[in-house]
């Protein structure tokens, strides 16, 4: 999913190679998503069945180059348009612990308290890179983890009710 | 550069007395940003006092760079403050029917008139805590993010040797506080100012480079983020 919309992003101002393309698509998800080179070349060969993107030739050094089509950018603009779902399981630590519930976990206790150790060290280490990217002048960087550590309250937040709930 | 050693603090109430600071003993580098969590009542707010020469302690000794705070008169201990030491509080503390340039010009006037290079130093301070146009706003008419930045001006004005800070951010909401300690963490990395937090929050204590852990009277932990298991021990402290 993310790489199809990744691709048709990078290939919206300019036409690109497959490897710039992984890089855009990389720095695109952030620090931690890295993909394979090989999740792009099949999403490209999708992309390309589908008339989203197309193919102009090559550039000077014999790469194959990439071009977003009419098609592309229409359904990029509207998957940008969807408003993202909250309320799904889809979220690793929230289907972990409804699993845990569901088979009444003797260890739920250690793992929400592992859970927030995890989201605490995050935070650090998350506040401490946001403001180096600040000073950086990395204004979208910036944003997109003040964004992350939102969350990241909006968990800790949470597993304190359910720790206050469980005593 | 702070060092504070063996230092205590009681409260004489009638018959009561109450030691809230049982023998500290701390050491803060110039430049650092370090933050001091710890439950209510636990002494943070005593201890800020005491290294800004608001109060004085029972035992023991405060060096701020090189001076000792407790072995001054009140008076010399009143001008190294205001030379030397900038506070900012939860509540602000602005003087409300001032403006915002009077505000952040008053800890300069004991040392007689303003001359033109202390307005341009105020003009910059304006502009760098981004209150740019607000010059002759009076400070009851700010919104509280606003006037934490006038206090943050104020603080600053005289090249503080350190900003000691308590629970800046306590009275704001999740954004305006995130703006309020970008700011300050601006002034730690760009002009290397040492900053001492009071906080509650592990998202404002995120800014420091190391946190200090209070418990009843006593630094519990002192944490450094390069140790390996200090989100463990942060966890179990905050539980
Ligand atoms: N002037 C005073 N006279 C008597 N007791 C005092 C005085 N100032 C503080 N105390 C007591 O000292 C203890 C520590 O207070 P302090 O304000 O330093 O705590 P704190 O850690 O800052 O708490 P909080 O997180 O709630 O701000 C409290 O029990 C308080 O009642
Ligand atoms: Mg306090």
């Amino acid at each position: 999913m993310s790489v199809k919309y990744g691709i048709l992003t990078s290939l919206f101002r300019q036409r690109h190679h497959g490897y710039e393309l992984k890089l855009e698509v990389d720095s695109l998800l952030g620090i931690k998503g890295k993909i394979n080179p090989g999740q792009v070349y099949t999403t490209l060969d999708r992309l390309m069945r589908d008339q989203l993107v197309s193919s102009p030739g090559w550039d000077d050094q014999e790469r194959k180059l990439f071009q977003l089509e009419a098609r592309g950018k229409d359904e990029l603009e509207k998957w940008l348009l969807e408003p993202v779902p909250y309320y799904t399981a889809k979220e690793d630590f929230f289907f972990k612990w409804n699993c845990a519930r569901k088979i009444h976990f003797a260890q739920e206790k250690q793992m929400l308290e592992q859970q927030k150790e995890m989201i605490i060290k995050e935070v650090m280490e998350l506040t401490k890179l946001k403001t180096e990217l600040l000073l950086q002048g990395e204004e979208n960087k910036y944003l997109l983890i003040t964004g992350t550590l939102l969350h990241l309250e909006a968990d800790l937040n949470w597993i304190n009710q359910v720790e206050n709930r469980s005593r | 550069m702070i060092k504070v050693t063996n230092l205590t603090k009681e409260f004489v109430q009638g018959q009561e007395r109450t030691q809230v600071l049982k023998g500290i003993d701390l050491h803060i580098e110039e430049g650092e940003f370090v933050a001091i969590m710890g439950p209510s009542g636990s002494g943070k707010s005593t201890l800020l006092q005491l290294l800004g020469g608001l109060d004085v302690p029972t035992k023991g000794d405060i060096q701020v760079d090189q001076h000792f705070l407790n072995k001054m008169k009140e008076r010399e201990r009143t001008i190294f403050r205001r030379q030397k030491l900038g506070f900012i509080f939860q509540n602000y503390q602005l003087l409300p029917t001032l403006t915002v340039e009077e505000n952040i010009a008053f800890p300069l006037h004991a040392d007689g008139k303003l001359t033109n290079e202390k307005n341009k130093w105020i003009h910059e301070l304006i502009a760098s805590v981004g209150l740019e146009g607000l010059n002759r706003k009076r400070a009851n008419l700010l919104s509280g993010g606003q006037q934490q930045r006038v206090a943050i001006a104020r603080a600053l004005v005289n090249h503080p040797a350190v900003l000691l800070a308590d629970e800046p951010t306590g009275n704001l909401d999740r954004a305006k506080a995130e703006e309020i300690l970008v700011l300050l963490s601006t002034f730690h990395r760009r002009k290397k100012q040492t900053i001492v937090m009071v906080t509650h929050d592990i998202f404002a204590a995120g800014f420091a480079d190391h946190l200090i852990l209070f418990k009843d009277g006593v630094i519990d932990q002192v944490i450094s983020r390069k140790e390996e298991d200090y989100a463990k021990y942060l966890a179990n402290f905050m539980a």
